[in-house]
């Protein structure tokens, strides 16, 4: 099937556009072939007076092809008008103002137009009737009666003659004897005329000069009259060149004796002969005349009505043609589209304000494209920024130093997670408003107190530690203000750095313990051994000698067992001491956190083991290690619980942080607030029987992983052990 | 309906009837006719007689009264007559008449093709344009016993209006006189 072409807005202008300048042509071929067939055909008629109306074809075509343009032209613009109404029924884009101005075009023709038929009209029916009845027709009457007296008075004046002439010629006399009869009569009675005889058809004899026409005319007429038939014997018989009196002779023939009129006397009596017919032509023809002046009148001032609304049309079209243009172009405009472009070519003001519409859409196109160059260095600028930005934020992040940055105005303009947690604030409720405000009394006097000194500080910075109260303890921080200043040495504001220094104390003291370990175990270590093998030779030596003694057998032993307690002592404290460097290796970590769970829940059927896995990656681990800190707090969670309670066992990740976070809690008797800080030291336990170095070696594990492991309160009841370890601990992945 | 088609379906039959009933004006008048029709063949003429009738209406004859000339033109045609099969056309002549009313003279000038003659009333005068005696030339010689048949057909030629009045009356008819084709059985030696 064929695909019809697809008509673009332009493509249906411009099809418009030829359509309406054809009718612009066919409109001026109309009016040209209208007036100039108008022109010849009234030539014609001035020229040809002897043409006959209803029998030439040609004037017949020429009437109708004037008939037919005339239909053609009342058509189109009758057709325009209704396209115009039609154009504003149905809202097009200037079909009001077309409209309008076509009114007001064919509301100032018609009404001159009108005024000057109806006076037109009038003054020529006025006329006609004032020249009909008026004393044209008496004058014309009288004047032709004056003519035909004379011509009368003349032709009586030749009786005489005819008379003489009758009386002379005899009856059947020839041409000869009768001309000669003729001239003598002529010669004695009328020597200025001239005389014939007739049979009476046709001429006998002549005196004179008888011009033939008039004689034939003469002789013409009284056979019309049946002279010969008539009683009389004698007429007069008028022309417009002649005057003449005829006689009978005796033997019926006639004498004719005629005058010829000067030619210029002739011409002023044709004149006036002329002159009456035409005004008897008029008188007859009054109402015809009038109607047909009327009618031509009629006529014109319909051409001049639609060449009027044809006008309006045009130069309705000439106004709101551009207007339509630019009201579209602005649409387009308006709606996005700079590509726009007006096709108008005039030199008027519209020509102007389309070139101007075109120069400005065009101004707007390319400051549009700078704008979008503009913005997208912007945006290049702003994604560079932003990647800076989430570079730092990443950094601040991911570093174990709380940082806040305050503004010029002391209010907070970021703050870090590490902050947050150090100062139990939140980023999204303390950003942009004042410190003061948001933080604690004792976090912001300790700032206050550190940014008053900056000022005589040396590089603009000062650096304290100091003991502040951390989620509910106090713990040592290192705090650091730096002030910041611009290019230009202006203020900007603050950072505060808080730098947790409680982990690396925390280490320092493991490390200490560690060594005091390592002593007391080595100063311990050499003298149990002769003390055991004393006793044991003692037991051995001296048994017997004091068998009746029973606290000789009883002190040996309980020396004996003390020494072994002592030797087990002896080996956690070297084990401890002697804790190796972490052998890390990639694995899963929720597998083993899981694996261990498992154990527990089997030797510990009265407790609820439950395990929640989160999304963990691998990560990088010392197996061996982990599995013996997770153990220990799982141990200690069951000797909480006494075999009866629920342990919640959860290895998750933070992302963000590159953080896998093991979490152990239960529903004891929890831990009391005053035995948290000293939980992880060695040596100190509340358990029964414990050695006090079970959370040390967790302590020792998780940092030795480069994490950190704490303590907090259960809700509604029990403890939550926190061991977070870096999937990827440094030099790992 | 798109507006185009609205305007041919509407506009142009609207003017059409327009056109169409502006034009349908003229008045019923007895309608001129030839009569009478009749003659004879012989030789190579045939002699046709004939009289045309309303041809002159009264308006006309004032027209004549007042110097307006009047001018008759009248086809002849003379048909041999066959039983079952086309009548050829055996003669035909175009004439004209032509009467003028001449004031000074007080006479009617009346042309049938012959010379002016010169009638001294009305009555001849129309007599003159009415009364028809032809005689129109056949191309074969008539047969004998054979039958034939005259046509003959009148219409206003012309109207001989002064000069001023020529122009005022161009585009228009004074009157419409035309008969239809009138037929008469010619006499054969």
């Amino acid at each position: 099937m064929k695909t019809p072409p697809i008509q673009t807005a332009e493509s249906i202008r411009e099809v418009e556009r030829a359509r309406r300048r054809r009718e612009r042509i066919a409109i001026g071929i109309v009016a040209a072939l209208v007036a100039g067939l108008t022109l010849f055909e009234a030539n014609l008629a001035a020229l040809g007076g002897s043409v006959s109306f209803t029998s030439n074809i040609i004037i017949f075509a020429l009437i109708n092809i004037n008939v037919v343009l005339i239909v053609l032209l009342i058509f189109l613009v009758t057709r325009n008008l209704f396209k115009l109404i039609l154009d504003r029924k149905r809202n097009i884009l200037g079909a009001k103002i077309r409209s309008r101005l076509v009114l007001i075009f064919i509301g100032f023709s018609l009404a001159p137009t009108i005024l000057l038929f109806v006076a037109a009209a009038n003054i020529t029916t006025t006329s006609i009737k004032s020249w009909i009845g008026g004393r044209v027709g008496v004058a014309l009457t009288g004047a032709l009666e004056m003519a035909r007296g004379k011509l009368e008075a003349e032709a009586r004046s030749l009786s005489g003659a005819v008379e003489e002439a009758a009386w002379r010629i005899p009856a059947g006399a020839g041409t000869e004897k009768a001309g000669m009869i003729l001239e003598t009569v002529r010669k004695g009675f009328a020597p200025e005329a001239s005389l014939f005889l007739a049979d009476p058809s046709w001429v006998v004899a002549t005196s004179g000069d008888v011009p033939t026409g008039v004689a034939d005319e003469i002789l013409s007429r009284l056979k019309g009259m049946r002279f010969a038939d008539q009683q009389g014997d004698s007429t007069t018989l008028i022309g417009d060149t002649f005057a003449s009196a005829v006689r009978k002779t005796r033997d019926g023939r006639v004498v004719v004796a005629l005058r010829t009129l000067p030619p210029e006397e002739a011409r002023i009596i044709r004149e006036i002969a002329k002159a009456y017919d035409e005004y008897h032509q008029v008188r007859l023809l009054d109402d015809p005349i009038r109607a047909s002046y009327v009618a031509v009148l009629l006529l014109i001032t319909l051409l001049i009505v639609f060449a009027a609304s044809w006008m309006g049309i045009y130069l309705a079209r000439q106004i709101t043609v551009p207007i339509q243009l630019l009201a579209e172009g602005t649409e387009k405009v308006a709606g996005g589209d700079l590509d726009v472009r007006l096709e108008y070519v005039s030199n008027d003001e519209f020509g102007h304000l389309v070139s101007s519409f075109n120069r400005m859409t065009a101004d707007l196109k390319e400051m549009k494209r700078s704008l979008e160059e503009a913005n997208l260095s912007l945006s290049t600028t702003f994604d560079e920024l932003r990647r800076r930005t989430q570079f730092i934020e990443t950094i601040l992040t991911n570093i174990s130093t709380g940082v806040i940055v305050i503004d010029r105005y002391s209010r907070i303009a970021m703050i870090n997670k590490v902050a947050e947690r150090m100062l139990g604030i939140k980023t999204e409720k303390v950003l942009g408003k004042p410190y003061k405000e948001v933080i604690r009394e004792e976090h912001f006097e300790a700032i206050r107190a550190l940014s008053r000194e900056i000022g005589t500080a040396e590089g603009g910075q000062v650096e304290r530690q100091v003991e502040l109260p951390v989620g509910g303890k106090k713990i040592s921080l290192r705090v650091s203000v730096t002030a910041l200043h611009d290019d230009a040495g202006g203020y900007m504001g603050l950072v505060v750095a808080f730098d947790d220094l409680s982990q690396a104390m925390r280490l320092q003291k493991v490390l200490a313990w560690r060594e005091v370990a390592r002593r007391i175990a080595h100063e311990i270590r050499n003298p149990l051994t002769p003390i055991q093998l004393s006793t044991e030779r003692m037991q051995k030596k001296y048994s017997s000698a004091h068998a009746e003694d029973p606290a000789f057998a009883e002190c040996t032993q309980t020396i004996l067992s003390e020494v072994g307690t002592l030797k087990h002592l002896v080996e956690e404290f070297t084990r401890f001491a002697r804790m190796p460097a972490p052998v890390f290796k990639e694995g899963k970590l929720a597998d083993e956190v899981q694996s261990i769970v498992e154990t527990y829940r089997a030797a510990h059927p009265g407790i609820a083991w439950e395990f929640e896995r989160g999304e963990v990656p691998d990560a990088w681990f010392d197996p061996f290690q982990i599995r013996g800190a997770v153990t220990n707090l799982l141990e200690n969670a069951a000797a909480a619980l006494h075999g009866k309670g629920t342990v919640k066992v959860g290895c998750a990740c933070e992302p963000d942080l590159g953080l896998a976070r093991i979490s152990v809690s239960d529903d004891g008797p929890g831990i009391p607030a005053a035995d948290r800080d000293r939980l992880f030291e060695p040596y100190f336990s509340r358990k029964e029987g414990g050695t006090g170095l079970g959370l040390a070696i967790v302590s020792a594990i998780v940092s030795d992983h480069g994490g950190t492991v704490r303590v907090r309160d259960n809700v509604p009841r029990g403890a939550v052990f926190e061991i977070e370890i870096p999937l990827r601990p440094k030099g790992k992945g | 309906m798109s507006g185009e088609v609205a305007l041919h379906r509407f506009a142009v039959p609207l003017i059409l009837f327009a056109i169409l009933f502006s034009a349908n004006g003229t008045e019923a008048s007895p309608k001129p006719q030839i009569v009478d029709i009749h003659g004879q063949v012989r030789g190579r003429e045939a002699r046709v007689f004939f009289t045309l009738g309303n041809a002159f209406t009264p308006e006309m004859v004032e027209a004549l009264k007042s110097g307006i000339e009047i001018s008759f033109k009248t086809v002849v045609r003379v048909e041999r007559v066959y039983r079952n099969w086309f009548d050829p056309t055996v003669g035909e002549l175009t004439f004209t008449r032509s009467v003028r009313y001449d004031a000074l003279s007080r006479v009617y000038r009346l042309h049938r093709g012959t010379g002016e003659e010169l009638l001294p009333d009305v009555q001849a005068a129309l007599s003159g344009m009415t009364q028809y005696e032809i005689t129109v030339p056949l191309t074969v010689p008539a047969e004998r016993g054979k039958p034939y048949r005259a046509y003959a057909r009148t219409r206003l030629d012309r109207v001989g209006l002064s000069e001023p009045l020529r122009s005022i009356f161009f585009f228009s008819s004074l009157w419409d006189v035309e008969t239809e084709w009138a037929k008469g059985f010619l006499v054969a030696p």
